[in-house]
């Protein structure tokens, strides 16, 4: 069977809040899992000093993480997306770049 | 030279209730019916008034306030007064060897020609209503004082505070508004320099005097404020052989309460008064409030430099609209049944209590 990195959702109705969870592919979501790595609260916060962005907080822990994809743990989507914000992936899906249209008829020409 | 003294009574200068009352003679488009301009006792004792105590007041006194209650019926400064028939009891006690001196300052006032220090009666500008009483001001060599032991020497406002007298909160607003006075002079701006030396020269002022070893403070700096929990009367029934002091005091009022020794804006010199009060020697005191002030700054030095520490081990990446805060955590924390009270994420087999009874359901804040 598949270990899979995944998000497990807890929370309650419209406040989401996930673990980050290492767990067998084919066991419930909120079952319990092999390790929490940590968690994820989409709910973004105001920002600290009153200026900025609004922040999201995201605990995380980064050896345990790499050590699991070492041994091949899969990461799913949100969470390979969650990851890669880390740098421990490689991104999977970029958004295209905001001047893609623009170059590439100079290249041809 | 002395400032110019004018005593009414000895020279009465009516020459202004004259005019008035020539001129109110004279208006041939008055309406007011004749009947009603009839020379009536109040009409008669509002020219006297003119004539007497109102002349104080059409030639203000330079360089002191000039309240109504400050005069005699008679139109002379109280203190004034006081202070001549003071000096000739003194004069007449002490036997008459100083009686040539005397005719020469018939005029009031002290030898070297001064006014006497006003008294919270002089202060009353409303004679029916002697709970009011025109409170000092800080004068302008007072305040730039202030702004400069701030800005320039680095003191702290509470340092400044309690050596000049004034509330904490007063000097925070003076240097700000110094800030904003140097500020407009940088830039150019004109200030309303008349109309404060009008408004000064009329008002109490509490001076700077920095030879004065022990200067009477400007307000009181040191009063407890109120707290909405301690304004419940309660009956509380105690042994007699408890120790009771204010900390339990507090703790009675309310669990988070903090005793009145430590709520009031100076703590620091209830507890010098105290050491004074056991008899220490005036170095040991001052060597244990600077023990005390340096252990504050260490406390607050550390506090901070775990702060910083904190945000620095935070990971911050920025995805063009939100930041996301990456702290590293340990799993270990959670400990081997995954419910140590460290660990991190939602716990697994804990039913949550959110539904219990008793439990609030409503938020009772919002964020």
């Amino acid at each position: 069977m598949v270990v899979r990195i995944r998000l497990a959702r807890f929370g309650r109705a419209h406040s989401p809040f996930y673990n980050i969870v290492v767990t067998q592919a084919r066991t419930a979501r909120n079952s319990k899992p092999i390790e929490v790595l940590g968690t994820y609260d989409p709910i973004p916060k105001p920002p600290l000093d009153g200026e900025g962005k609004p922040w999201k907080d995201i605990k995380l822990d980064i050896a345990r993480a790499k050590y699991w994809l070492g041994v091949g743990a899969q990461p799913s989507d949100p969470a390979w997306r969650l990851l890669s914000i880390a740098g421990l992936l490689e991104p999977k899906y970029r958004p295209p770049p905001a001047n893609a249209q623009a170059q590439k008829p100079k290249e041809k020409a | 030279m002395p400032p110019p003294l004018r005593s009414p009574s000895v020279i009465p200068s009516t020459s202004c209730a004259k005019q008035l009352r020539k001129t109110a003679q004279s208006r041939s488009f008055s309406s007011t019916p004749q009947r009603d301009q009839r020379a009536t006792r109040a009409r008669r004792q509002f020219f006297r008034w003119l004539g007497t105590q109102g002349q104080n007041f059409l030639n203000p006194l330079p360089n002191s306030t000039n309240y109504l209650s400050a005069y005699n019926a008679a139109g002379q400064l109280k203190r004034v007064v006081e202070a001549a028939s003071d000096r000739a009891e003194r004069s007449r006690q002490s036997g008459g060897t100083s009686n040539s001196n005397d005719n020469n300052e018939s005029g009031g006032g002290n030898s070297n020609g001064e006014l006497p220090p006003e008294t919270v009666r002089d202060l009353r500008p409303f004679p029916m209503n002697p709970a009011f009483v025109s409170q000092p001001v800080l004068s302008e060599e007072m305040r730039e004082k202030i702004w400069e032991r701030i800005m320039k020497k680095g003191q702290s406002v509470r340092e400044v505070s309690a050596s000049l007298g004034v509330e904490m909160s007063r000097i925070g607003a003076v240097v700000r508004l110094m800030e904003i006075e140097k500020e407009w002079q940088r830039i150019g701006k004109p200030l309303a320099r008349p109309y404060a030396k009008a408004v000064m020269s009329m008002l109490p002022q509490t001076h700077y005097r920095p030879d004065d070893t022990n200067p009477r403070p400007h307000e009181s700096i040191n009063d407890l404020p109120l707290h909405a929990a301690t304004g419940a009367q309660i009956f509380y029934p105690t042994s007699e052989s408890r120790h009771f002091t204010r900390t339990d005091a507090a703790r009675i009022f309310d669990d988070n309460l903090l005793p009145a020794d430590d709520r009031v804006p100076h703590p620091e010199l209830t507890l010098m008064h105290k050491d004074f009060k056991a008899g220490m020697p005036q170095e040991q005191i001052l060597a244990r409030q600077r023990a005390r002030e340096e252990a504050e700054a260490k406390r607050k030095q550390a506090a901070l430099d775990k702060r910083k520490k904190d945000r620095e081990e935070v990971q911050i990446v920025d995805n063009g609209r939100w930041h996301f805060r990456f702290t590293d955590i340990n799993v270990d924390e959670a400990g081997k049944d995954g419910r140590g009270y460290r660990g991190v994420g939602w716990r697994y087999g804990v039913p949550s209590m959110d539904r219990s009874r008793g439990a609030i359901k409503i938020p009772t804040r919002v964020e």
